[in-house]
């Protein structure tokens, strides 16, 4: 069985690089073989400005500088949200009333996207770091709040049930029934959310930055510099890849249960 | 086995929803050490009976009381054992089977003793490091076995446990169960509309009514252990309390 699933995952990355690498052939091909080339740089010219920026500041810092900024900034607007929707979908998914308070506002505020709020973030927090934060807390709370939600709607009552017959408090349920048994919900909203959040940087990069992979793409589309628009959006996939393997790396290890592989 | 001391005493138990009559006037006592089967139709008001005694419901009329005194769940030691699978997805075997004792706060060095001894008692070594998932069918209703009689219940309440499994695995956990009742001396009362298993497993067994139910016959069951379902005597037993439910 754990001989099986090593070569699927095996055959998994090798068909991951596959497509990674066909990608990139692709882009090369059309860009040096038709007109699309004349407007779009080639992913050499993107990776040499992308290795370069490593060494040559871009604006006031290195990629390395506008790294810092940019998972700065989506760290701690994801894990506000992370935190608060976790608590806010819980509630909302074991008190009917905290249900039929929250949720006819929260659902009349969920399809608003990030973008659209950058006018009143800006009335409310000025241009510092703050309503940077706010962006990227409002791209990610509603996915983890609904998954939350979901996830404690779904709780077994039967275990509910078994849990009081052991005696178990209602404190406790909720620690030891409630939580654990929403968690695979919870970071399946988390994973999302953490691909919004990372997503919404280019809006919050919007107010007001000199810094961050999002404004490296502003930077590069005000001065039509197309290569560094690129390199912007190459970051930005990679590094929210990366985060998206870690959380999934923790997922596997926090609900190992959940899994077959176990 | 059993004694004389009265361990349950349900006094004119009634329980209405809405207007609908589930449960009317029921009254019996069950006995410190006894294993009391109670056998109905279906939908008759079995489960809802027990989720009365454990105060999953309140009580629309009448009372049950416990050594004497009204049911409290966080003072009575009671464990309830379901039909559906109960087991904590995310907690492996062994520590489903602390569970309950870690809820009671039984000191750590007991829980394990414990928790070794039913673990053992169901033949589960092997699997303390396997998370549910992982099991069969009859591995996790011996979980929640073990899982219930780790916390030495004074009353241990099972709905159908054994409702979905196949004929051989019942008889296997049916034995199993009997051997930790008669070694812990904990009274059960065990509902099933499975009237051999009943035979098999009571000392007395009480026959109900369709809705709104009533107790139909109360009869004690004097067969001698271990009991063979094909004896002469059995049989008359289970054809007995067929025919009652027949008459419906």
């Amino acid at each position: 069985m754990k001989k099986h699933f090593v070569g699927e995952k095996a055959e998994k990355t090798v068909y991951a690089i596959l497509a990674i690498a066909t990608f990139f052939l692709a882009w090369a091909f059309i860009t040096t073989f038709t007109a699309a080339g004349e407007t779009t740089p080639g992913p050499v010219e993107v990776l040499k400005l992308l290795v370069d920026s490593f060494f040559e500041p871009i604006g006031r810092f290195t990629l390395y500088g506008h790294l810092y900024y940019s998972i700065r900034r989506v760290l701690v607007g994801y894990v506000v949200a992370a935190v608060l929707g976790i608590i806010v979908g819980i509630a909302m998914g074991t008190s009917r009333y905290a249900e039929a308070i929250i949720k006819p506002i929260f659902e009349l505020i969920r399809p608003i996207p990030p973008i659209a709020w950058i006018p009143l973030v800006i009335l409310w927090f000025g241009v510092g770091e703050l309503p940077k934060y706010a962006i990227i807390f409002i791209g990610s709370f509603t996915n983890v709040t609904l998954n939350a939600y979901t996830g404690a709607q779904r709780v077994d009552p039967t275990l509910i049930g078994c849990a009081k017959m052991l005696g178990t408090s209602d404190r406790d349920i909720f620690l030891r029934v409630v939580l654990p048994s929403s968690l695979p919900q919870i970071f399946a909203g988390m994973q999302v959310a953490l691909s919004t959040a990372w997503m919404a940087v280019l809006a919050a990069e919007m107010i007001g930055a000199q810094e961050g992979c999002g404004w490296i793409i502003l930077r590069g589309s005000d001065t039509t510099n197309i290569p560094l628009v690129l390199v912007g959006m190459v970051v930005i996939g990679v590094v929210g890849l990366l985060l998206a393997t870690i959380m999934r790396m923790a997922e596997r290890r926090l609900c190992s249960w959940n899994r077959m592989d176990v | 086995m059993s004694e004389d001391k009265i361990k349950v005493q349900v006094t004119n138990l009634t329980k209405k929803f809405g207007d609908l009559l589930v449960l009317d006037d029921i009254s019996f006592n069950v006995k410190q050490g006894e294993f009391l089967c109670i056998v109905g139709p279906t939908g008759c008001g079995k489960t809802t009976f027990l989720n009365s005694l454990t105060k999953l419901y309140d009580l629309t009329a009448g009372e049950i009381l416990i050594n004497g005194e009204p049911v409290n769940l966080k003072k009575h030691n009671i464990a309830y054992i379901l039909q559906e699978y109960s087991t904590f997805p995310w907690l492996k075997v062994e520590e489903n089977i602390k569970y309950g004792l870690r809820i009671k706060k039984i000191p750590e060095d007991e829980v394990q003793k414990r928790a070794d001894e039913v673990i053992a008692m169901v033949g589960l070594e092997e699997f303390r490091n396997y998370y549910p998932d992982q099991l069969s069918a009859s591995m996790l209703q011996r979980v929640v076995i073990a899982r219930a009689f780790a916390v030495q219940p004074e009353l241990l309440l099972m709905d159908e446990p054994y409702g979905q499994l196949d004929i051989s695995l019942r008889f296997r956990l049916e034995d199993e169960l009997l051997k930790l009742w008669e070694k812990t001396e904990t009274t059960v009362i065990f509902i099933t509309h499975n009237i051999e298993e009943a035979v098999y497993l009571s000392e007395r067994i009480l026959v109900l009514t369709n809705k709104p139910t009533k107790i139909k016959k109360e009869l004690l069951n004097p067969l001698p252990r271990p009991r063979d379902v094909t004896s002469k005597e059995f049989v008359e037993i289970r054809n007995y309390v067929t025919d009652l439910i027949k008459w419906w």
